[in-house]
């Protein structure tokens, strides 16, 4: 189907990216490709101990999903994007292959081992997320090449997870986000994924701050170090949403939190997680 | 309070009254102006420019011309011979303003162009084919600079000055002299912003050809002001203009100055043959080149208080930046003196007022317009002395306050403050908010490192204008006192129709007007009809005519009241000739068949539709004496205003003072620096209230204005003049997920100016602005922080409490204690 | 140019009635309600999908239609405020705002009643957390949302009641 139609087609899922820039004439494609008309990859399942998406999954299926639950990193950003009305549209299909710099998914998924699963006519291939977004705005799909499935494996018991942003209103896209997961053996944190959103030109996966946290007790001394590990690494501008400065001081709030929370939930505790909002 | 005013018993006025004009709205029936379509309608759309500043050195119209569907195109080298420059309101004022920019562009987002076509996708697309060549040239986009006259906005000006003058009453000096305390304040900050409202500005007019009038349909909600302003940049005659409005959006002021696009709306429609021409803003367009509130900086301010804290006088220098054309201004040069001392009661005070032009969007008349920046400064100062004296806020204020048996109360400059009670308020405020509880977790939580802060805010929504105060800052101004007109008749059927001459944007005017008419007719209001929107046509407009300024429930109450008596003393003549009564003995009723007179005692009666019948279809049963009966009455209300003193800026310069105290608890969270609303308190006093779900809510409308204002809503530029808030998500307007509960809480303090005792109200003063800024200081002054700026969010706060970029109170704030 | 853009035809059902347009691809549902169906209750308050006064309702979703392009509710139910009442009777969401005195202007109100039917639709007693989250997208610049939060309140009571 894309193949035939060149190299000025554009695919529709949700809209919620691409009619915004229609709209203010940023984007004018030649051609649109509606996919909301392929019912089949609207799916939220569980199979071979992982989640599986279609690209078309709505972010307000994946919040409503209880099959999505099991992991509640998934519901904290599903929860966490735009307002219910764009919820309602937008996909996470969509969202990982427009790629903005300050996209929930993409943030989230770095931490969780996520494939993406891309389809041409010459055949199917599965790519890492952190390998799938090379750039803002810029993804390793060929231009006849589209986004299926995205499959997160679901973790073993020990390991929590959560995502956290601060918003100035609903309907605008984060300051700064920190999607955190850990694997806890005790008081103690084996295994740790930090990525942060709007603070880069992709979402950054914060290496030397998972490394503070790796073999370490979590204690607010180890969470502090995690947490200006993550300063270091985030790179963010200066815009309407706020200074560079204030962008990395919050990061570091973001960081703390949400590693206590993701270690609460390694512990098996309940906890709602909902963002901050001015 | 007696139940009885104005004549009549209190029935209707007061009640809870479901509003008129729900239904509809409701429904989605309401008529707004974009909801207009006529036959052989065209859509214009503006090219604009990307410059802040620069000279136009040539516009191609061709491309656009040549686009299938385009009817034709406009531009400012066009017009300037057909038309006059707008009229300005400043004292021998060079500047010229034409809809477009014509010789060269002054802030971005100005017109140079339109283009019409016949549909909106299709002038949306010739607009992009408008080729405009320009030279830029050096923006000026803060007013301290723009005074220097380095780079000027308006050549023919010579200068970027638009106003300046000094406000200055009683013997200052000697109080500094005698202070014990001198509080000095190097800068503070009014910032930038709208009150957008959620329907964008919306004109379809037409130049009709085969009469030469000019029709419109739009949402102006000062229509009275805009047909001046274009009667004489059009050259015609003011009866060939007609305004119509209907249901509009919202307002808040900001619609005021939609007339330059008016004017375009009609010369486009000429050009284009006499068709319909629409406009339809877009939001982008609203936020880059609709209207914006003022911004002012307050300069060297010198306080002066003696030993208790009572402030006797104050100096400061006030700079005003109205964007790049003046517009109403310099109106705001004077009308911030309506509330010259606040609410406080220093006698003696020097401002010094300048107002200049620079390279932004042109400022218009936003809710709380000039008083509100003027109010803030005084809250400042009262929180900033009371932290550096080391006096609590509620005291300081408590210290200061005008008290109630000071009422009416003249104000240094000469206003008359009608009636209040700001320790009350207060006191009521405490008791909602829970003040001493409050004091008590904000002890604890300090002591574990948080940072929480209890602020006051006191203000005042002056209502009612005396626009004699235009000749305060222009003494030519041909403008004093203040009018409205309604409209009040028995239609030929004898339903009793209500016609006024303000142009509502949801402030419930229908069914307040109807409770007052049905008081004075002793019927139910669902039996009076009130015209919807405004309409020259309709006759009842005077020159101030339109919504702003907080003056409906005082002058457009006052006329349909007015109205109403008049038409009842028609009916009640007439009843008496016709029941054979006196007309003492005549009562007003409701009967089988339906309204009514009867002669008391007598058993006859005859109803509205009897006597609308004599008098318009049956009037030869009419005795001549009766003939100046026409039960179709208008009347003109005008408040007791006198031409003020224009040299010594002295007079009353508005009519009612409904005042606003507001409390809020704010917590800065240490790590994000986001400040979070703990509890909120708002009291009101705009008098009698005549229907108090109508005054709650705009109470609770000003209230997310301000906290939007004060957190969230910025008109911020860059250095050379881009728009960077220039869409809804940039501005980010306050949501749902931003608001804190509001507690409310009310006190009356009837006005003698006002027939029933109501004052204007709906502006706030914007009280939440300066709450904010007072419980900010006070959760960060122990970290040595003043709040400088009246916008204040978490990055700014961030770079307060660890940039120390700015804000250091031992860099703005000197205290020089003097006493022994 | 505009000619030679290839129509597409689609079926929807707006308020209960069947419509069968032939729509430029890159219609707007809001401008097809708006200016095809003279629906004007739906309203346009912004261009970058913040202020929700175009929301209606979708397949049972609330979307802003805005950003929805009209052929892609071919096949689809759409509701907006124009099909709330019923043989003339305010819906109660209606009723409710009104008697919460939830409106000024009434620019914002068909969006947020149609917000509100959906929030109602799948929640019959909605927190004040979730009231504000459901209205998350919904600008209302007047009332400063109190009456908005007692009006939604209130309608979910009177459903519960009924
Ligand atoms: C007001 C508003 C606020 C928002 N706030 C947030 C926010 O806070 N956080 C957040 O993460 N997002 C936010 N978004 C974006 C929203 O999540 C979008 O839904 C998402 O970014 C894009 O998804 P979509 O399905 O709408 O994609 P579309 O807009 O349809 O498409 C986006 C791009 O991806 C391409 N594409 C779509 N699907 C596929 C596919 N399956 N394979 C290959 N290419 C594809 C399209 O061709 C297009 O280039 C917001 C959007 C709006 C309008
Ligand atoms: S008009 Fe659709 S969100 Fe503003
Ligand atoms: S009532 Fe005016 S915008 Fe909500």
């Amino acid at each position: 189907m894309l193949a035939q139609i060149g190299d000025e087609a554009k695919l529709l899922a949700g809209g919620q990216s691409l009619i915004p820039l229609m709209k203010l004439h940023f984007a004018n494609p030649g051609h649109l490709v509606d996919l909301n008309f392929i019912p089949e990859i609207s799916y939220i399942k569980e199979e071979d101990g992982a989640l599986g998406f279609g690209a078309l999954a709505r972010h307000a299926e994946i919040e409503n999903s209880a099959t999505a639950a099991k992991l509640p990193i998934i519901h904290d950003c599903a929860a966490g994007i735009a307002d219910v009305q764009v919820r309602n549209r937008g996909t996470i299909g969509g969202s990982i292959a427009e790629a903005d710099p300050s996209g929930d998914w993409a943030t989230v998924l770095l931490t969780q081992a996520a494939e993406v699963r891309c389809l041409s006519p010459k055949g199917e291939r599965a790519v890492s997320l952190n390998q799938f977004i090379t750039d803002a705005y810029t993804t390793v799909l060929a231009h006849d090449e589209l986004v299926s499935e995205i499959t997160v494996k679901i973790p073993p018991k020990g390991t929590g997870a959560a995502y956290l942003a601060f918003k100035r209103a609903a309907p605008v896209y984060p300051t700064a986000s920190a999607a955190v997961s850990v694997a806890m053996e005790g008081d103690v944190c084996k295994e740790a994924d930090i990525a942060l959103g709007c603070v880069g030109l992709i979402a950054i996966k914060a290496t030397a701050a998972e490394a503070a946290l790796r073999g370490q007790r979590l204690t607010d001394k180890s969470i502090a170090a995690a947490a200006e590990a993550a300063r270091a690494a985030a790179d963010p501008q200066s815009d309407m949403r706020g200074s560079a400065g204030y962008k990395r001081a919050l990061v570091v709030a973001l960081v703390k939190r949400v590693i206590e929370i993701a270690a609460r939930r390694a512990r098996g505790e309940q906890v709602e997680v909902s963002h901050i909002y001015a | 309070m007696a139940n009885k005013f104005g004549g009549e018993e209190k029935k209707w006025v007061g009640k809870a009254l479901p509003r008129k004009e729900e239904d509809r709205l409701l429904r989605g029936r309401g008529r707004f102006a974009d909801d207009i379509k006529l036959r052989d309608m065209a859509y214009l759309r503006f090219v604009r420019s990307p410059y802040a500043h620069a000279r136009i050195i040539s516009i191609d119209t061709s491309a656009a011309e040549a686009l299938a569907g385009v009817v034709c195109t406009l531009t400012g080298k066009e017009i300037v011979p057909q038309t006059q420059p707008f009229i300005e309101i400043g004292p021998d004022s060079k500047v010229r303003d034409y809809p477009f920019a014509v010789s060269k562009v002054r802030y971005q987002g100005e017109p140079v162009a339109a283009v019409v076509a016949e549909s909106a996708s299709i002038a949306d697309d010739a607009a992009e084919l408008v080729r405009v060549e320009y030279e830029a040239l050096e923006p000026v986009m803060d007013a301290e600079q723009a005074l220097q006259d380095n780079s000027i906005l308006h050549e023919e000006a010579g200068t970027n000055k638009i106003w300046h003058g000094v406000f200055e009453y009683g013997d200052v000096e000697k109080d500094f002299q005698d202070a014990a305390f001198v509080v000095r304040i190097d800068r503070l900050h009014f910032h930038r912003f709208s009150s957008t409202p959620l329907e964008n500005n919306v004109v379809i007019g037409e130049w009709n050809l085969k009469d030469d009038r000019i029709y419109y349909s739009c949402n102006n909600s000062f229509p009275s002001f805009a047909i001046q302003f274009l009667s004489a940049h059009l050259n015609v005659h003011i009866d060939r203009i007609r305004v119509q409005t209907s249901d509009i959006g919202g307002s808040f002021g900001i619609k005021i100055t939609n007339y330059p696009q008016m004017a375009v709306v009609a010369l486009a429609s000429k050009k284009a043959g006499g068709r319909p021409v629409k406009w339809v803003e877009t939001r982008s367009e609203h936020m880059t080149s609709s209207a914006h509130g003022n911004e002012r900086t307050f300069r060297d301010t010198r306080v002066a208080l003696d030993k208790n804290g009572l402030i006797t006088a104050i100096t400061s220098r006030h700079i005003d930046d109205c964007g790049a054309y003046p517009r109403y201004e310099p109106l705001g040069c004077v009308i911030w003196s309506q509330v010259f001392p606040g609410v406080y009661r220093f006698k003696n005070a020097r401002i010094d007022f300048t107002q200049t032009v620079t390279n932004k969007c042109p400022v218009g008349p936003n809710r709380g317009y000039s008083r509100m920046q003027h109010l803030w400064f005084l809250e400042r100062v009262i929180d900033i002395c009371a932290h550096e004296l080391g006096i609590p806020a509620d005291e300081m204020r408590m210290r200061n306050y005008i008290r109630p048996e000071e009422f009416p109360y003249t104000t240094p400059n000469g206003c008359v403050y009608d009636s209040g009670n700001y320790p009350g308020m207060l006191e009521l405020a405490k008791q909602l908010i829970g003040w001493d509880a409050w004091k008590k977790k904000q002890a604890e939580a300090q002591k574990q490192g948080r940072l929480i802060g209890i602020g006051i805010g006191t203000t005042l929504d002056s209502g009612t204008n005396n626009f004699g105060q235009s000749q305060i800052v222009n003494p030519g101004a041909p403008f004093s006192g203040n009018s409205q007109g309604a409209n009040c008749k028995l239609d030929i059927y004898g339903e009793v129709v209500v016609a006024v001459g303000s142009c509502p944007q949801g402030q419930g005017h229908e069914t307040t007007a109807a409770q007052v008419v049905a008081d004075v007719l002793n019927i139910s209001p669902d039996l009076i009809t009130v015209r919807t929107g405004f309409d020259t046509e309709r006759n009842v407009h005077t020159g101030f005519s339109g919504t702003y300024a907080s003056q409906f429930a005082v002058s457009g109450l006052s006329a349909v009241h007015g109205a109403a008596q008049k038409l009842k003393t028609e009916m009640k003549r007439l009843a008496a000739f016709v029941l054979e009564s006196e007309e003492d003995d005549v009562e007003f009723g409701v009967g089988a068949q339906g309204p009514e007179l009867r002669a008391k005692r007598t058993g006859k009666s005859i109803n509205y539709w009897g006597l609308a019948n004599i008098v318009n279809v049956n009037s030869a049963v009419l005795p001549v004496e009766m003939y100046d009966i026409t039960l179709n009455c208008r009347y003109i209300w005008r408040a007791p205003f006198k031409v003020p003193d224009k040299q010594r800026k002295y007079g009353n310069l508005t009519l009612t003072y409904a005042s606003q105290l507001h409390i809020a608890v704010i917590e800065v969270d240490r790590e994000t620096f986001i400040p979070t609303i703990l509890d909120y308190v708002a009291v009101d006093d705009c008098g009698t209230v005549i229907n108090p779900p109508i005054v709650e809510g705009q109470v609770y409308g000003a209230t997310a204005h301000g906290i939007g204002a004060a957190l969230l809503e910025n008109c911020a530029y860059d250095a050379v003049g881009n728009m960077l808030t220039s869409t809804f998500s940039d501005y980010t307007p306050i949501t749902a997920l931003n608001m804190p509960k509001i507690k409310y809480g009310h006190i009356q303090t009837p006005s003698p100016h006002s027939y029933s005792g109501a004052k204007g109200m709906g502006e706030g003063g914007a009280a939440p602005i300066h709450t904010i800024s007072a419980a900010l200081q006070d959760a960060l002054f122990s970290n040595g922080i003043i709040i400088e700026d009246s916008f204040n969010n978490a990055d700014s706060l961030f770079r307060a409490l660890v940039g120390k970029e700015i804000c250091q109170a031992e860099r703005l704030v000197k205290l020089e204690r003097r006493a022994s | 140019m505009p000619e030679n853009i290839e129509k597409i035809s689609v079926k929807l059902n707006v308020n209960g009635k069947t419509y069968v347009r032939n729509l430029e691809p890159r219609l707007l549902l809001v401008e097809f309600l708006r200016e095809e169906l003279d629906l004007t209750g739906t309203h346009v308050g912004c261009d970058t999908t913040y202020c929700g006064a175009c929301t209606v309702l979708m397949n049972g979703a609330a979307v802003k239609s805005c950003t929805v392009f009209a052929v892609q509710a071919d096949g689809a139910e759409i509701l907006t405020v124009e099909g709330l009442e019923k043989d003339g009777q305010l819906h109660p969401i209606q009723k409710a705002f009104g008697d919460s005195y939830g409106l000024q202007c009434g620019y914002c109100t068909p969006g947020l009643l149609i917000s509100t039917y959906e929030l109602l639709s799948h929640n019959k007693q909605p927190s004040d957390k979730q009231i504000r989250k459901a209205i998350a997208g919904n600008t209302c610049r007047c009332t400063g949302y109190q009456n908005i939060f007692k009006a939604i309140q209130l309608a979910a009571q009177n459903r519960t009641r009924t």
